[in-house]
């Protein structure tokens, strides 16, 4: 038989959305461009930013005599695993029932659980909230999982869906998995109040399902760490006598090494009596290990150094929340100049609710339409669900950016009348 | 397992809820799974207290003293990364099929310095590319592809990299076939063998609907080290185009056979000289091993589409690429690749690269003739065939065991001794503990 057109049928996919604004940002040769499109942090200049506080590790790692490319052992480097663990649990941090391993960032974590849950939980469930981070669905769903949306966000109020929410909390079959958003809602920047998170949680454990935090942007709600691990941290200790907690951990964003690809997969087990927990704890790592090495051998090793030396050392840690005060507040300001701004051009609609969200980004409420004209009449990039990362502000840029999205949403809003 | 309905009904009679998903859930039953065979002896081998211990599994390079070192031209590519403003100050995610100018570099390395007959694949745009986790990563997602599209049966070599195996069933290859490849009793590889075995079971295409993927180990065959010989090589590649199977090149070891990395890579530019292959040729290429880049995660993967293909395909190709490695990791590390890339592209630091895999690979050498010397093995010398950083011992498990319990000298389960842990400081003792386990009965 005849191969010569076997490639032929294989489809062309659409780009990736995120990564090919980025494509079609870096080939727009107009000088006042804004990039408002991924969620990675810049500086006032309009720069990616490299912590004081990394650069400070990378002097300390390379200067180590022992500093070498071997491979780091499967499941990671257990400074990092252990210094993640501690950061992102902190006073519930439970290690004799915790299963830590390395992974390539929230991606690879997520990876990860979808093929442990597709692996041992192949019938649950997943339930993401609507709207969520584009690759949600893909990771869970390429590994043959069924995945549902639960009610989170409503447009036109602006505001979290809680009722609905509940109430598919309490209508999914029993045993299923709640994809969370530790902090930051990614692409809403809404988060649950914690008299809100408690009440999610209280009905998650009525309904016995299993909690998956993705926590990606610790630091960058509130610009303090243990105040944005408060759900992750109610979570573990509401579930303990329920059923596991998975938490999918990036240090992408609060560390700014996004292209090293840093992170880590935890669960953690209910708590039973010592004898089972140990068990449990074991072959769960084990099995890990085995789904790595079938991928990736072992994760790679720079990022997880440098991380590994900020969680172990005191100073470097401090020096590294002082880091992340400097990008939200930068962040902050940069909401509130810019709400201010289109406030006093009387831009049609309200823009409240750019400094009531959090995180990086704003879900600005723009359409699709206006998306695509802010992009071809003012060079301004954002994805078409309206979502903006408000790191891509700066004093330079923000009233240009106002001034667009005054003029998109006038042209629309006019030419309806 | 309980039925879901029964479990439920049942459960809510008990108050004490707490062990309720231990019973419900299978993630409670979830059993250990073995540790890795290599990475596993190592924890092993750390754990013992003998001062005398010798480490000879994981195929990571030692100098003579034992370290773990970085080659001279990555340590200078390093410093340049870490002074040079442009190179350091961005640590932003990478694309999703890795660094432009790193694949640009790698493809020109592999298909126009590596293979200079073949470079008009470039030209004409029949390579679809992308950066992945070394080798491992490349193999996984060439797995990904090929059982999407084209094929779900892969052969392996008996014996391979341990794992191979693993890495293919989990990633969407449902047969799993091994040819023979080594011949234990006499240290051989039998290509007659392995060339009727696929005769019989490929050639019948009867009951072969779909082509079939075969993985070939480009050189320093792993755990063997015994490659079949350039006339071998030419029967292979005639055979398995004839039965229309699609090669999978595994080239982990480039450089480490003859210390040259350009006459390395002799099987690919033999397979494409070959040429046509119509389901593509893949090429899963790591530089853990000859940078010494090993944790760092820098690699390849390359599809060289049929002549016949046109644009349209390899644009689809790389379209389906991408998502099947954004649902992974989204992007590759990029510290590793900013190191590779410097020394690619600096043509200093490339000739000092050339120099510093020629030291390697004379040091690796050099132990084979003082071990040659001691034992008296003739394959221990015979480079013809024998090459690389592995010498399989062929020894009987009880052996590699005798050699952990009583010498504490750790070789792979599976009689693999890696030369790059021996040095003058523990040859002679090797060699000793080596004659005297040769002798067990």
């Amino acid at each position: 038989m005849s191969q010569v057109g076997i490639f032929n049928g294989v489809d062309t996919l659409p780009p990736d959305a995120l990564f090919d604004i980025k494509k079609r940002y870096t080939q727009d040769t107009r000088a006042h461009k804004v990039d408002l499109g991924i969620g990675a942090y810049r500086d006032n200049n309009g720069q990616p930013w490299v912590l004081p506080s990394v650069r400070r590790a990378e002097e300390k790692v390379h200067a180590d005599k022992g500093y070498n490319h071997e491979y780091l052992p499967i499941t990671g480097l257990p400074a990092l695993t252990g210094g993640a663990a501690r950061v992102i649990f902190g006073p519930e941090y439970a290690e004799d029932r915790t299963v830590s391993v390395q992974s390539i960032s929230g991606t690879g974590a997520l990876h990860i659980a979808a093929k442990f849950l597709a692996k041992f939980l192949p019938e649950r469930t997943i339930y993401v909230s609507d709207p969520t981070w584009a690759n949600h669905k893909a990771i869970f769903q390429l590994q043959g999982l069924n995945v549902a949306s639960y009610p989170y966000w409503d447009a036109a109020s602006k505001s979290l869906l809680l009722d609905g929410f509940l109430d598919s909390i309490d209508l999914a079959e029993e045993g299923s998995v709640f994809l969370l958003h530790a902090c930051a809602h990614n692409p809403t920047g809404l988060d649950p109040t914690p008299e809100q998170w408690d009440a999610v949680l209280e009905r998650l454990a009525a309904r016995n399902h299993l909690a998956l935090f993705d926590s990606a942007y610790q630091g960058f709600a509130t610009g303090d760490l243990d105040r944005d691990a408060l759900a992750v941290r109610r979570g573990v200790r509401r579930m303990a006598s329920v059923s596991p907690v998975i938490v999918c951990q990036s240090f992408a964003k609060n560390v700014g090494m996004y292209g090293e690809r840093v992170g880590c997969f935890h669960i953690v087990l209910p708590d039973q009596s010592s004898e089972v927990n140990s068990r449990v704890h074991g072959a769960v790592s084990s099995q890990l290990a085995k789904l790595i090495r079938s991928e990736v051998s072992n994760p790679p090793a720079y990022g997880a150094k440098i991380v590994g030396a900020i969680l172990a050392d005191k100073s470097l840690t401090a020096a590294w929340h002082a880091d992340m005060v400097t990008m939200s507040s930068r962040i902050h300001a940069m909401r509130a100049a810019l709400r201010e701004k289109l406030v006093a051009l009387g831009t049609p609609g309200t823009w409240d609710h750019i400094v009531e969200q959090c995180g990086m980004f704003s879900f600005t409420g723009l359409s699709p339409e206006m998306v695509r004209r802010l992009e071809t009449q003012h060079a301004v990039y954002l994805v078409s669900s309206g979502r903006a990362s408000i790191a891509g502000l700066n004093e330079g840029n923000v009233d240009h950016v106002a001034r667009a999205i005054d003029e998109v949403v006038r042209h629309f809003y006019e030419s309806k009348l | 397992m309980l039925s879901t309905a029964w479990s439920r009904r049942t459960l809510k009679f008990y108050a004490g809820v707490s062990r309720r998903w231990l019973s419900n859930s299978p993630l409670g039953k979830v059993r250990r799974a073995p540790p890795d065979k290599i990475l596993g002896l190592t924890e092993h081998f750390n754990r013992d207290t003998n001062p005398k211990k010798v480490n000879l599994t994981v195929g990571i390079y030692k100098d003579d003293h034992g370290h773990v070192t970085t080659f001279p031209s990555v340590a200078k590519a390093q410093r340049i990364v870490d002074s040079h403003e442009e190179l350091n100050k961005n640590l932003s995610y990478l694309p999703i099929n890795g660094n432009e100018v790193y694949s640009k570099r790698v493809l020109d390395f592999l298909y126009r310095e590596s293979c200079p007959d073949n470079a008009e694949l470039l030209d004409k745009d029949k390579i679809s590319f992308v950066q992945t986790l070394s080798g491992t990563g490349a193999v996984a997602i060439a797995s990904k592809f090929l059982s999407a599209f084209i094929s779900k049966d892969v052969w392996l070599p008996n014996y391979s990299w341990a794992n191979h195996q693993n890495i293919f069933s989990k990633n969407g290859f449902e047969n799993i076939h091994l040819y023979s490849y080594y011949d234990l009793s006499s240290g051989q590889v039998m290509v007659e063998k392995w060339l009727q075995e696929l005769e019989d079971a490929v050639g019948r295409t009867d009951n072969v609907k779909t082509p079939q993927a075969i993985l070939l180990h480009a050189c320093c065959h792993n755990p063997t080290g015994v490659d079949p010989t350039r006339e071998e090589w030419h029967t292979i590649i005639d055979k398995i185009h004839e039965l229309n199977m699609i090669p999978i090149i595994d080239m982990a070891y480039q450089g480490l056979e003859s210390g040259n990395l350009i006459d390395d890579a002799y099987l690919l530019r033999m397979c494409l000289a070959k040429g046509g292959w119509s389901n593509g040729l893949y090429l899963c290429q790591s530089f853990a091993k000859d940078m010494g880049l090993y944790g760092e995660g820098v690699g390849s993967l390359s599809i060289v589409l049929p002549p016949a293909a046109r644009v349209e395909n390899k644009l689809a190709l790389d379209s389906q690429l991408k998502p099947i490695i954004r649902s992974i990791y989204s992007s590759p590390p990029g510290y590793g690749c900013r190191v590779a890339k410097v020394v690619l592209s600096n043509e200093a630091l490339k000739q000092q690269w050339f120099r510093d895999v020629q030291n390697m690979v004379q040091r690796l050498h050099g132990v084979r003739h003082k071990l040659y010397e001691n034992l008296q093995w003739p394959d221990l010398v015979n480079f013809e065939k024998q090459h690389g950083m592995f010498y399989f011992t062929r020894f009987k498990p009880k052996q590699v065991n005798e050699l952990k319990e009583k010498y504490s000298i750790y070789l792979t389960n599976d009689g693999r001794l890696s030369l790059s842990g021996v040095n003058s400081s523990n040859i002679d003792y090797l060699s000793t503990a080596l004659g005297k386990v040769s002798e067990m009965k």
